[in-house]
């Protein structure tokens, strides 16, 4: 039933999304007002997003990864600009790792992975304040596949 | 049907790379070329969409810049980025299909180059391309279930680019002072 590499890009996506409520905790802990608000919102799709990814890899026989107990953060995160530009990169990982979902033949999940590209390319607009032609296809996806929980992966 | 250029298309479409971006299963590059006569099909009607959106882009663009209002200027300072950004989906659509000999596809793309007509006052234009734009993407994602993986990415990636373009179409239309005209 289940497609082969179906299970590894949910994981992956659920890495990236255990990373994003990580890190948005931080983000929204540097922003106020309608910022903080948006953030915390933010802070809830993903964590949404993680509780459907933990439930399709169940239902599929897999135990969903788990999150880190704590992350290296990308960029050092001091003040609400600093927390803005963590927002964006969560974001663009975000959309690497459903990007991973699209590449698969089951239509649904396939379908899952565009709707959350495309979810993560708003909420990234949002955050940067202007829009990129390639959400997701950054040459730092090309460069390295996640293999880890850490926001500060690099290879 | 089968001729030597529709062939070299096809090689074209399938030598692709893909994305490696989920964990441990080190991207199967070499696992099944799924459909790539399909693909071809694929991306000569997204080249064609993009080519559109591009002339339309272009169309409204020439319209703002000989009303010369200051309005117009900061408005098109704003729609710039968003056709620069679909001039890169169409180049990296068209460097997908590698046409042998120079002889250009007789494709979409092909019928898409006169220009369109758009609605001439600001804010009916926006609105005009804001639809375009979501018409646009919706039409990518149409194309999804067709589409082998390393395609069905790219057009995924383009479909979520173009659907921050709507709410970027609406912050520039919200800083057009005294949007009239719609």
């Amino acid at each position: 039933m289940t497609e082969p590499g179906a299970t590894g890009a949910l994981q992956g996506a659920l890495a990236a999304e255990h990373a994003a409520v990580y890190g948005y905790g931080v983000v929204g802990a540097y922003l106020t007002g309608a910022s903080r608000a948006t953030a915390a919102a933010d802070w809830v799709a993903h964590q949404n997003a993680r509780d459907e990814l933990e439930a399709m890899l169940r239902s599929r026989g897999s135990q969903p990864g788990p999150a880190a107990i704590a992350y290296q953060l990308p960029i050092p995160v001091r003040t609400s600009g600093q927390a803005v530009s963590l927002a964006v990169i969560l974001e663009e990982r975000i959309a690497t790792a459903y990007l991973g979902l699209v590449a698969l033949s089951t239509p649904a999940l396939r379908e899952l992975g565009a709707l959350q590209v495309r979810q993560s390319a708003l909420r990234a607009a949002f955050w940067r304040g202007s829009t990129v032609a390639f959400p997701g296809l950054t040459a730092a996806a090309l460069a390295a596949p996640r293999r880890n929980p850490a926001l500060g992966r690099q290879s | 049907m089968a001729d030597p250029t529709r062939r070299a298309l096809i090689a074209a479409a399938a030598a692709l790379p893909l994305v490696a971006v989920s964990g441990c299963n080190g991207v199967n590059v070499l696992a099944s070329p799924p459909r790539q006569a399909a693909d071809v099909g694929l991306l000569q009607a997204a080249i064609g969409a993009e080519q559109l959106l591009v002339t339309q882009y272009a169309a409204v663009l020439r319209g703002l810049t000989g009303s010369g209002a200051g309005a117009s200027a900061a408005l098109a300072a704003a729609l710039e980025p968003l056709l620069g950004q679909h001039r890169a989906h169409l180049a990296e659509l068209r460097s997908r299909l590698i046409v042998p000999g120079g002889s250009a596809s007789p494709s979409p793309a092909a019928r898409a180059t006169r220009a369109p007509a758009v609605p001439a006052a600001p804010a009916a234009a926006v609105a005009f391309l804001r639809a375009a734009e979501q018409a646009t993407a919706a039409a990518m994602l149409g194309r999804l279930p067709g589409a082998s993986a390393s395609l069905a990415q790219l057009f995924a990636s383009i479909s979520a680019s173009e659907a921050t373009h709507v709410p970027a179409l609406d912050d520039a239309l919200r800083d057009v002072p005294g949007r009239a005209g719609a």
